[in-house]
């Protein structure tokens, strides 16, 4: 099969191979110590399109994160990115392979400003990528692409979480990965900078990536997601499209609790607001 | 046989000591995070203070046992809390180490200006009931001993009672599991912080009033360096778990001893023995399982705008005009200071690049300066650039092998591998091959033809020059793609993995850079000495070396200067004002103390005042519409 191109700025080139898998998680278990943080989850994301995963506070997802990127070795199980078997790989070479992410506890470059973050990037891509286009210019057209042209000089540890949230989003953009796995990026922002966050992750589907979202907001996920995934106490409860995890009875009782949907909402926003 | 009881008596016993002292460590580390490099200075003191009470001043024995274990220690313990730990919660790695670094030093500074090593041989502690002692199979055993083996036993079973039982010991444990969640249940993690620092100090002062005794005459260095191996064993603990830092102290114990009594005395191995523990130090830092990449920290150094190019080429350029200038004015031995001031200012600086700019720790850069000094004195005859250029290879390939071993380490492991690397080396290595008995290595001046470096003036200037070649180099750096790197690595390793860093090719590398630029100093400075001992470069003078370091501003090519020609002036006020030299080391020592609460330095502190004025007069910072937290705004 040939490989989708994660080009953001290229959409055309990948419609075709809009649906392939990109990132197969096969059978992955993570115990800490006895206690089973992952439990044989298996989940698939496709190139050309959002994947949620959602599931509450300790469900697993950031450690499903950190297995797949390699911070985390699990258990049992295996992670594929396209036809490659990531298994015992160092983060740095998978990451080469063309994925990035982001964290939800924030890892920024600190002492560097916000255009530097996203050039180090670039520049990272630069280094191990014989297809990187030039640093620079690559980090022009993700700044406007994100929004962050306005602070674009300010050091990262001066600026608002939400915000460097979305300079994590930007350095993960720049080294034009196939897979982008996002941890929380919603957290932070206001009504208008989330909507427009969804609009920037439904465009980086469409651009033919591969996006994997953990995100507390579970409006903005049902809203872009083509698929969910739904994690509790470390195991796959549902998945399917938005409508079919929204309606499943078992998401309602474990996930979403007895309340009503209103009560939901008025939640999400709530725990926004402590992050 | 009653020869291997005896050594096996002995040993158990010195491990006794190591184990009460190593747990001190331990507990205040658990608790607060911190490993207190002065560790061993608070034993040295205790057992001084023990010294003057009972045999100077006849305090009978049981009083003064109170009075030094039971409330000064703890007592300077919990002021130390307060006063300089407290604020270096969450602080980098390297503030942490140096501020304790900083107590040792000042710690040492102090004893020597209170107890005057000239009288050393005067002071003896007895043993506690001295003159008994027990048979026990064909071996004697002096009560003393008893004793040392009573207290360590009843030490280790109170402390597993107090963290299994009481209500401090439980809320201890939680603290080091999740001071946060530890805060919201009513522990209160400053109190907990405090009594921790309390009874580590108790356990040293313990430590080295039982230790004192054995050790003949009191001396300040032995008996605190003898303390300071007690990381060997905590390491060995893992800093977390008591029981195996007895068994640590205990087999160190016994595997010094052995050493001793079976080795073939003037062999290499004998005399290498001393460095034993830190090899096993070493030994046991490289198979710790691997720490994973723990993300959750938000930080970012605070790192001074680097000038730009043509500024940078423009001071450069002042310095060296300013230097001819001095070259003209100063002779003698003024000018060897300066001289000796510029050409450490280059070591300095393989520190700004290694500390500095990649937020990686040694504690044993004076080593790679050594090995510099030593391949220029073979390779360097007659002041050939060979020499330099072999000075450089050693010591960055010295620095690669070591790397190798370190990178997979990280914040604290690493530093302590560094340092037990330099330690080991001053016995293995400085020891044996600086002449006999460290006497001397001649070195030659490293000669430039065409540029009369041969004189004092011309070898002055080339100094400078090279200092400023490495200075204006280093900041280039920082500017551009690389310095750029390295500051991510040091704000955080598990983004760039994530990235597609190397990481640990990445702090190879610059490993390998730093300990080449030490080796390059050291060439210079072994030109500068003529005659170079092992003395230079022990690793006590690494220690230092790193705190001045971090007090002229760890990033800063100025401040790094600066801190050299002070560095190059102590001898000298040594020689003019005898009573100074144990006031610098209060003074070196102090200063470190400070970067607990002003982590930048001094260096730090002028630019940020000039930034500042720089910001006043113009520049305005963009507001930003949509508030919410800063990430580290109460750093900044």
């Amino acid at each position: 099969m040939s490989a989708p191109t994660a080009d953001p700025t290229d959409g055309a080139k990948v419609a075709s191979s809009g649906d392939d898998v990109v990132l197969t998680v096969a059978d992955v278990s993570v115990s800490f110590g006895g206690i089973r943080a992952l439990d044989q989850v298996s989940l698939t994301a496709r190139a050309g399109g959002v994947t949620g995963l959602i599931g509450p506070n300790g469900a697993g997802k950031t450690t499903m994160f950190n297995v797949i990127t390699g911070l985390e070795r699990p258990t049992h199980g295996r992670v594929r990115l396209g036809d490659a078997d990531l298994s015992g790989m160092a983060p740095h070479r998978r990451a080469r392979l063309g994925m990035a992410r982001t964290f939800q506890r924030l890892e920024v470059f600190g002492s560097l400003s916000v255009r530097d973050n996203i050039l180090t990037g670039a520049e990272f891509h630069r280094s191990w990528s014989r297809h990187a286009d030039d640093p620079a210019s690559v980090t022009d057209e993700i700044l406007d692409r994100v929004g962050l042209r306005a602070v674009a000089d300010l050091r990262v540890d001066a600026i608002p979480t939400g915000m460097a949230r979305l300079v994590e989003l930007g350095r993960a953009l720049a080294t034009r990965p196939r897979l982008l796995l996002l941890d929380e990026p919603g957290s932070g922002l206001d009504e208008n900078e989330s909507e427009e966050l969804g609009r920037l992750l439904v465009e980086l589907g469409h651009a033919g990536m591969a996006v994997l979202l953990v995100e507390h907001d579970v409006d903005l996920v049902m809203r872009i997601s083509r698929q969910v995934f739904v994690l509790d106490f470390g195991r796959v409860i549902a998945s399917g499209s938005s409508s079919e995890v929204q309606a499943n009875p078992v998401v309602r009782a474990a996930y979403l609790g007895t309340q009503p949907a209103n009560d939901l909402d008025d939640r999400t926003v709530a725990d926004r607001g402590d992050a | 046989m009653s020869e291997f009881l005896t050594y096996t008596v002995i040993g158990l016993v010195t491990g006794c000591i190591y184990a009460l002292t190593a747990s001190g460590l331990v507990v205040t580390y658990m608790t607060t995070g911190i490993l207190n490099f002065g560790h061993g200075a608070v034993s040295m003191v205790a057992a001084f203070a023990y010294w003057q009470l009972t045999v100077q001043w006849h305090v009978p024995v049981l009083v003064a046992l109170v009075l030094v274990i039971l409330i000064g220690a703890p007592v300077f313990g919990a002021l130390l809390e307060r006063l300089l730990m407290r604020p270096l919660q969450g602080k980098p790695v390297e503030l942490q180490v140096v501020v304790t670094v900083g107590l040792l030093i000042f710690l040492l500074g102090l004893a020597n200006l209170a107890w005057s090593p000239a009288a050393s041989a005067t002071r003896t502690l007895p043993r506690f009931f001295s003159g008994h002692s027990l048979k026990l199979a064909s071996v004697f055993i002096d009560y003393h001993s008893i004793v040392v083996v009573i207290v360590a036993v009843a030490v280790a079973v109170g402390l597993r009672f107090f963290f299994s039982i009481s209500r401090t010991g439980v809320a201890m444990r939680a603290v080091v599991d999740n001071p946060g969640l530890a805060a919201m249940t009513g522990a209160r993690p400053y109190r907990i912080a405090q009594f921790s620092w309390a009874l580590g100090a108790a356990l040293a002062a313990l430590g080295g009033v039982l230790l004192a005794p054995l050790q003949g005459a009191l001396n300040i260095d032995l008996l605190t360096l003898t303390v300071i191996l007690a990381i060997v064993p905590a390491v060995i603990g893992r800093l977390r778990s008591l029981p195996l830092t007895v068994a640590g102290g205990l087999v160190i114990g016994l595997a010094v001893t052995y050493a001793v009594g079976y080795l073939p005395p003037n062999s290499f191995v004998a005399k290498a023995q001393t460095a034993l523990p830190m090899v096993i130090l070493f030994v046991a830092l490289v198979l710790l399982r691997q720490e994973r990449l723990r993300s959750g920290r938000v930080t970012g150094m605070n790192i001074a705008r680097a000038p730009s190019l043509s500024r940078s080429l423009v001071a450069a350029g002042v310095f060296i005009a300013a230097a001819i200038v001095v070259s003209e004015l100063l002779s003698g031995v003024n000018l060897g200071t300066a001289t000796r001031g510029v050409v450490l200012g280059i070591a300095f600086l393989s520190l700004v690049l290694l500390t500095g700019y990649a937020g990686q720790v040694s504690l044993g850069q004076m080593t790679f300066v050594g090995t510099g000094a030593y391949a220029m004195a073979h390779l360097g005859h007659h002041g050939s650039p060979v020499g330099a250029l072999a000075a450089m290879v050693v010591s960055g390939a010295l620095g690669a092998v070591v790397a190798i071993f370190a990178v997979r380490l990280r914040g604290l492991y690493l530093a302590l591998s560094t340092l037990a690397f330099a330690y080991a080396m001053d016995y293995i290595f400085f020891d044996q091959h600086f002449g006999p008995y460290g006497s001397g290595l001649s070195v030659d001046r490293l000669h430039v033809p065409g540029l009369g470096t041969t004189s004092d003036k011309g070898f002055f200037v080339l100094g400078a020059v090279i200092f400023a070649v490495a200075g204006v180099g280093l900041l280039a750096l920082r500017r551009g793609r690389y310095g750029r790197r390295l500051a991510a690595l040091n704000d955080s390793p598990q983004a760039c993995a994530t990235l597609g860093v190397n990481i640990a090719y990445t702090k190879l590398a610059v490993f390998t850079a730093s300990a080449a630029l030490a080796g390059l100093a050291g060439a210079l400075y072994g030109g500068q000495q003529h005659l170079v001992t092992s003395a230079d470069f022990q690793t006590f003078n690494s220690l230092v070396l790193l705190l001045l370091v971090l007090l002229g501003g760890k990033s800063l090519v100025s401040g790094a200067l600066a801190t050299a020609v002070l560095y190059a002036l102590f001898p000298i006020l040594q020689q003019h004002v005898p009573s100074l030299s144990n006031i610098q080391y209060v003074l070196v020592g102090l200063g470190a103390l400070t970067l607990g609460r002003n982590p930048d330095g001094l260096g730090g502190q002028i630019t940020r005042l000039r930034d500042l004025m720089a910001d006043r007069s113009g520049r305005t910072t963009p507001s930003l519409t949509s508030g919410g937290d800063r990430l580290v705004g109460a750093d900044r």
